[in-house]
This record gives structure tokens, sequence and C-alpha cells, in this order.
């Protein structure tokens, strides 16, 4: 491992679809939030974390993982240190280590507990919390780091063809801040600044004005290339298409939102998902029926695509298989 | 091909009012024919670019105004229609096309513009194949945006707003970010367009004195509302755009006037004018060494082993082409940037020593984007605080700042300014910080040849003063008005330390337009001609 090659193979971000990576970093995310073991979700950090190392290429948000690292580190200590300082009342029988408490009592309601004993169950099961997070933020980052943003814009459904531009500006828009921010503050330490002017606006203006500026220059220069055009579907089909798709992606999340947090009463939460989708279904074929826009290069779906799809899949029935068994 | 009648254009404020009295365009009535190679050009901030954009919906649609009358394109009136309505017709290339590319690729940015049309795949191919042998650009289809040079980038820009076999093609200032290859690439292949292929070619330029000799016909957008378009040795009566060549047949009084280097050679040989020597000033004191400086960012290296001094009293000019490390050396040298090794010392040490507000009473700066430096909402607030660091008599800055860029109602907001004025401001914000040494990086990009000319005085003036100049540019025939010395860099390597007469004369790989127009050696710039 230590000398990385970067050759594509069957599994390499330059060789499978972007919406593959997507996919399986979603599946990942919800196989977490289902289980409350914590050495699955350890076993999909690691996952995480190794199919990064062995797909990633070398474009620039293949970096963007120190981040996610970083974040679910974070996040894990936090879940942790917020359960050792905020006790819930552990009993000091089974306790795992005992911390000398304090009672702050404001005068209204119960006396607010901090420290004090904490109980191996209290603790791994702020743990599981902590890691469960962990997990769904590092599948996300593999996602992020894997699937190429404009290779995915290729990839999208007509219907979903504008929110995809704009999704993919936004993400665009991240490094070209960074970098404005630098050359603005290296720029702003040229002027030095009187005592009474705040050090913030130096800063914080340009580099919107910057941002501003470049996002109206591309959005100029896509139009003039004529993005935005409606062809020869009327505004009729165009509304409709994008009502449905609004429709169909609220039945989605609030099915699957049902479906996670109260896993009882399944089959009217299965019916609104399935319902969900289906209305999404309509939406894209309806736009794409009438396309307008041609793809010279459609991202093909390969070997790897099925592989990974698969065994997500897998998971995502096992997991599934799980809640169900209980 | 483009017929304007009556065409006006003025700018609204938020409140719904127009912001002049006299609209940007006004009543204007002009013909373009097909395949007809045009210049357009006129002073800074006088409204060329809005022109241009007027020509295809992005104006008013992204700059805001009211436009009226008539916008006439292959038979059509098309205005009020959104720029993506004229997308089949006309394209579009920015100044600065790393901004304007959607793609990763060269493939994916060529196309873009085609799949946007929806045309089906196989023409597409057909287009691309055609285009990119036309651009120069077959080989490097597969290649990432972010790996080519400026100019690649600008022919890809070009070949992708010609893909969809568009006839018109406007070009707001291509080649003022690129060096003079670039620049000279990106000329040829316009020139190929209208040729070969009979496209309409708008081209908007500062930088005339190398497209004059190319172009059909020059078209001049004079700032009070008028655009008139003529021949172009009719069309320079106004010095403060007139390039070089120009000037000089003017000074000269020579008729017709020339405006190819070869029709003024054979001029000059006829009329044999004289023009004195250049003699050089004499330089006071080193005011600061760069010693053994060494600047690598990770394992390339951007600036190898360079050791000079820069003395008082003298304008020194940085030259090479872009990525030959100008910038990198400009930041080592004020202290803030990367270096891997060696000293830049000054009578206060070491400039990465320093602490900011230090530096500034060594040296000052004024960057490639001069506008990040400005920060407050109106002119007279960012005067004021000007006035406040440097702890001098207020109305010091403004003071500065008239006589560099006259009189400008001060309520209005630094942004608003245009190149030249807010290069103006952040030069006079810098120069009252009374440092000795002053660091510029490309200051004329963008500015028209008056611009340049007060520029030029105004450098002349801190000569005399004893201080000493370090310009970062690409642009000759400003360091042959102004340098007294001129370093140059090749692939982050100190070539040439010479005389500008040695660098910029006759023959010489940056020769001077003079230079090539007089074949004189020691002549190099226009003001050592004589009447």
């Amino acid at each position: 491992m230590a000398a990385t090659t970067r050759e594509a193979h069957l599994l390499s971000a330059q060789k499978t679809n972007p919406l593959t990576w997507w996919l399986a970093g979603l599946s990942l995310a919800v196989v977490a939030s289902l289980t409350g073991n914590v050495f699955v979700l350890v076993g999909i950090c690691v996952a995480s974390l190794l199919t990064i190392r062995l797909c990633r290429d070398e474009s620039p948000w293949a970096q963007s993982i120190s981040f996610y690292i970083k974040l679910a580190a974070i996040v894990v200590a936090l879940r942790v240190l917020f359960r050792i300082i905020f006790n819930l009342g552990s009993s000091t029988k089974d306790a795992l280590f005992i911390l000398p408490s304090i009672d702050l009592d404001f005068g209204f309601g119960n006396a607010l507990k901090l420290f004090g004993p904490i109980s191996q169950e209290a603790f791994t099961l702020a743990l599981a919390d902590g890691f469960r997070l962990a997990a769904i933020i590092l599948a996300v980052g593999m996602a992020n780091s894997l699937a190429n943003p404009r290779k995915l814009l290729k990839s999208t459904p007509g219907a979903l063809y504008e929110i995809a531009t704009a999704i993919s500006i936004a993400i665009n828009l991240a490094p070209q801040l960074i970098s404005s921010l630098g050359r603005v503050r290296r720029a702003r330490s040229l002027r030095g600044q009187s005592k009474g002017i705040k050090a913030i606006t130096g800063i914080v203006i340009p580099v919107l004005e910057d941002t501003i500026d470049q996002s109206m220059g591309l959005a100029a220069s896509m139009s003039s290339r004529g993005f935005g055009r409606k062809g020869n579907r009327t505004n009729f089909q165009i509304i409709g298409a994008r009502l449905l798709a609004f429709l169909a992606i609220c039945l989605i999340v609030i099915g699957s939102a049902l479906l996670l947090f109260s896993p009882d009463q399944q089959a009217v939460q299965l019916t609104v998902l399935l319902v969900g989708l289906v209305a999404a279904g309509f939406s894209v074929k309806l736009s794409s029926a009438r396309a307008t826009i041609t793809r010279y290069r459609k991202e093909p779906w390969r070997l790897g695509d099925v592989i990974i799809l698969c065994v997500s899949v897998l998971l995502m029935v096992l997991a599934f298989g799980g809640v169900f068994a209980r | 091909m483009i017929q304007l009648k009556d065409l006006s254009f003025s700018y609204l404020k938020s409140d719904g009012t127009k912001v002049s009295e006299t609209p940007q365009l006004n009543n204007v009535n002009l013909r373009i024919n097909a395949g007809e190679f045009v210049l357009v050009c006129g002073p800074t901030g006088s409204g060329k670019s809005t022109f241009l954009k007027a020509l295809n919906g992005l104006a008013p649609s992204f700059t805001g105004g009211v436009i009226t009358g008539e916008l006439i394109i292959d038979g059509k009136n098309l205005l009020g229609l959104e720029p993506h309505e004229f997308a089949s017709l006309v394209g579009f290339v920015n100044q600065q096309p790393e901004n304007a590319f959607v793609g990763d690729t060269v493939i994916d940015e060529i196309v873009y513009c085609a799949e946007q049309l929806g045309i089906a795949i196989p023409q597409i191919k057909e287009s691309v194949a055609k285009i990119s042998e036309l651009l120069e650009i077959s080989d490097l289809l597969e290649r990432p945006l972010a790996t080519l040079s400026g100019g690649q980038q600008q022919r890809v820009a070009i070949a992708s707003a010609l893909v969809a076999g568009q006839k018109i093609l406007l070009l707001d200032e291509p080649t003022s970010a690129l060096d003079l290859q670039g620049a000279a690439e990106v000329l040829r292949v316009l020139q190929r367009l209208t040729s070969e292929e009979g496209v309409t070619v708008l081209l908007a330029e500062h930088r005339i004195s190398r497209v004059i000799a190319a172009v059909d016909s020059v078209l001049v957008v004079h700032g009070d509302g008028s655009v008139t378009k003529g021949p172009t040795s009719t069309q320079f009566n106004d010095s403060r755009f007139a390039p070089p060549i120009i000037e000089l047949g003017l000074k000269l009084g020579w008729k017709p006037l020339p405006v190819s280097t070869h029709d003024a050679n054979v001029m000059w040989q006829k009329t044999n004018p004289k023009f004195e020597n250049k003699t050089p000033f004499a330089p006071t004191e080193d005011v600061l060494t760069v010693e053994d400086l060494e600047v690598n960012f990770g394992s390339v290296q951007a600036l190898q082993k360079t050791s000079f001094s820069l003395q008082g009293n003298q304008v020194t000019a940085l030259m090479g082409e872009n990525g030959s490390g100008k910038t990198t050396l400009c930041w080592a040298i004020q202290g803030s940037g990367t270096r891997t090794k060696g000293t830049v010392k000054t009578y206060k040490g070491d400039t990465a020593q320093l602490g900011a507000n230090e530096r500034l009473e060594v040296l000052t700066m004024v960057p490639q984007r001069a506008a990040d430096l400005l920060f407050l909402s109106t002119l007279s607030a960012e005067l004021e605080e000007s006035d406040r660091f440097a702890e001098v008599e207020p109305g010091s800055t403004a003071k500065q700042f008239k006589s560099l860029a006259g009189r400008i109602d001060t309520s209005i907001h630094p942004r608003d300014l245009s190149a030249g004025q807010q290069l103006s401001l952040v030069l006079a914000i810098q120069l009252v910080k009374q440092a000795k040494i002053l660091i510029l990086d490309e200051p004329t990009r963008g500015l028209d040849y008056s611009a340049k000319h007060a520029l030029a005085k105004q450098l002349n003036s801190l000569r005399s003063a004893d201080r000493s100049v370090l310009i970062a540019t690409h642009d000759i025939e400003f360091v042959a008005m102004v340098a007294d010395r001129v370093l140059v860099l090749e692939e982050g390597k100190l070539v040439t330390d010479s005389s500008p007469i040695e660098v910029l004369g006759a023959g010489k790989k940056f020769a001077s337009q003079l230079a090539e127009i007089s074949n004189q050696p020691g002549l190099i710039s226009l003001e050592q001609v004589q009447l």
C-alpha cells in the first residue's frame, strides 16, 4: 500500500460511473443508520476509507477526504464527551469509571447533573451513536471523493439536468472560494489597515464579489452557449415535469424518514416510498421524452459498476432483514 | 450579416432611473458584412464590452439595463431575446476562458454548446473534427483544461463557441491575459476563421498594435454613446486609444496612415526621420538585494537560483512569458510569498522576517488584481482610510489619485471604476505610504493607451524622486516607454539582465514595434522620435 499505484483498475473512479458511487455511499449510509452494532459501524468506516484509498484518481475532489475524516473524528469524540458531561443518570453499579459529579440547580425542574458515574452500557451506546454519524459522514465522503461532479452531471437524466447543473456549480465553487480567499488575504496584507476598520470586511467583501462575479461569468458563458433553451417543449410540460419531480422527492424523503425513525407500520411507509419512486420515474420519463439536449458521450455502465451496486444492494438487504427480524 | 438600426442601450439604477443622461449606446446605426473581421476599440470604460454583449443578448440579460431599436442578425430582428436564443447564430468568447469553462476536458468543453442545442451525435463528431483542426487543437482533445496554456485555453474557448456552426464570433479582450506567443496564436486562428470559413469576427481589444494590420475595419465605441465604423486608417483621430504605430504616423504626418509594420517600414525608409538616443538614468545606491533566491512548489521548480539588486532612481522591468515565474518572484521579494531558499535584504532586514506593516514602510506592491485591495463602499471612504493608515495629511491620497486618474465623483463604489481607474486608486493608496520600493505586477492589463501614458508619466516622476520600481509585465511597448533596465525570466531562470535597447531592439525576441518599423539600433520608443 505504501506506493499507491494509480493505474485504472476495474473499480477505480475513472472507470466507474459516478452515480454508482453515490448509490453505494447512500446505501452504506442507510445501512449505518439502521444498525446499532459498533463493530458493523466501525467496519463501514474502514470500508469507506479503504475504498477511497483503492479507487480514487488524481482529481481535486479526491483530496477532500481528509476533511471528512477530521469531521468524523470530531463527531465521535464530541458524542462521547457529551455523554460523559451531560450524564443522564447512570447507576454506580456497573460503572465503567466514576467522575466526581456536579449538580447544577437553576431552580426549575430537576437539577442538571454533570459528570458522575458512566456505565458500560451508556458508554457503548454513546460510542455507537458517534460511530453511526461518523459512518454516514465517511460514506457520503466516499461518494463525494470518488464521483467526479462534472461526470455526474453528464449521467443525470434530462429531467434533473437543471438541478444537477446547480449542484455541480456549487460543488465547483468551493475550491474556487478557497483560492480566492487565499489571494485576497495576501492582497490585504499589501494594503495594511488602520485600527478603525474591521479586518473581516476587508476579506469577506472582495471574496464574495469575486465569487459572485465568477458565477455570473460562468452563467453568462453557459447561457450564450444555449443552456436553458426550452427547445420545442411547452411551458406546461416543463412545469408539469418539475412539479412531479418535486412531489417525488418529497415522497421519497418522507417515506425513508418514516421508515428509519419509526420502524412500525411498515406497509404505509413502504407505500409512500414506492409511490415516490414511481412518480420520480414518470417525471424523468416525461422530461426526457422530448429532451432538447444531446449527450455526446454518455457515461456507460461497466462491470465494475455492477459489482459495486450488487454489493450495496446485498448490504441493504441484510440491514433491512436485520431490522425486520427484530 | 449584422445590422443595427437605432440601437440604444442604457444602464438603470436600482430605482429604475437611468444611470446617466447619455446612454451607453445612443442610436447606433451600422452594418457588418458576412466574413468581415472587425476590431472594436475605444478608451477604457467606453462600453466596448457592453456593445459586444448587446449583440448576443447578454446585455441586458446579464448586465441589467434597457435596450431599444433593432438588432437584425441573418435577416431576423432578435432584439430582446435571451442569450440562449442567440446561441446557434453567435458565439461569445470571454476575457478569461478558465472562468467560463463548464467541462473537465477539452472535448467536453467543445461539445457543450452542440449538446445544448440538441445537435445529433454524428453531426457533432463531424464538426468537432473540423473545428479542432481549424483551431489547431486536434491533439489536445482528451487533455484536462487545467493543463493547457492560456493561448490553448483561449483557442478551446473559440472552438466551443463555433462548434454549432455559428457564423458570428464575438471576442471580449481575448488576448489581454496572454503573453506574446499566446496572443499571436489566437490572432492567427482568427484570421484563418474569417478568410477560410467566412466567419464574421468582432474583436474587442486594448492591445491593438499588432491586430490592426489584420482586420478589415475598425469600430470605435467613443464613450459618449456614439459608435462609428470605417476603414482602419480613418478611425484613430482620438489618440486616447491609438496604438504606437498610428501615433507614429500621426506624429510624423504620414499620409496615407500606415497600419501594418511593413507599410510603416516603407514610409520610414522614404522619410528617414531623426531620433535621439535614450540617455540612461544614473542609478543611486542599492535599495534591495536578492541573493540566491529559489522557489519550489512541491516538485516544480518555479524559480531557479536568482541573484540581483534593485537601485534607487531606476525603473526595472521583469519580462517573460506566462508561467515563467514573474509573479512568483514578485511575491517572494515582497516577503509573504513562498521561498525555498535565499534572502531579500533591505535596510530594515530580510523582507520575509518583517511584519506586514513594517514591510509596507520598505516596499509596497500592486498585485495583478488590484481590485483585491479595495473593500470599502465608496471611493471617498477608501481615500480617507488610506490617509489614516499612512498617517499623512487628510486629502493626500485624493490628491495623488487625481494626478493619476483626473477628477472623479468620490461617492461612487470603487467596483464601478474602470480597470484603469481602479489601478490608479490602488497605486495612489500604495504611493502615499512613501516606501522607497514599488512592485507592480502586470499593471497595464486592461489599460488603454492614454491610461498607459498616464502611468508611464507617474513612474517617471517616481524615478526622479529616487524611488525604485519593479514592473512585471509582458507589455513590450510599455517597457520600451518606461524601463531603465530589463530582467528576463525563462522557465524560472533569470536569463537576461540588460538595458532596454539590448532586449527590445530591432531583431531581438522582444523587439518593440517601433524597433521593427525603423530597424534602427538604439530606437525602441516613440518618445525618441523627433520632428
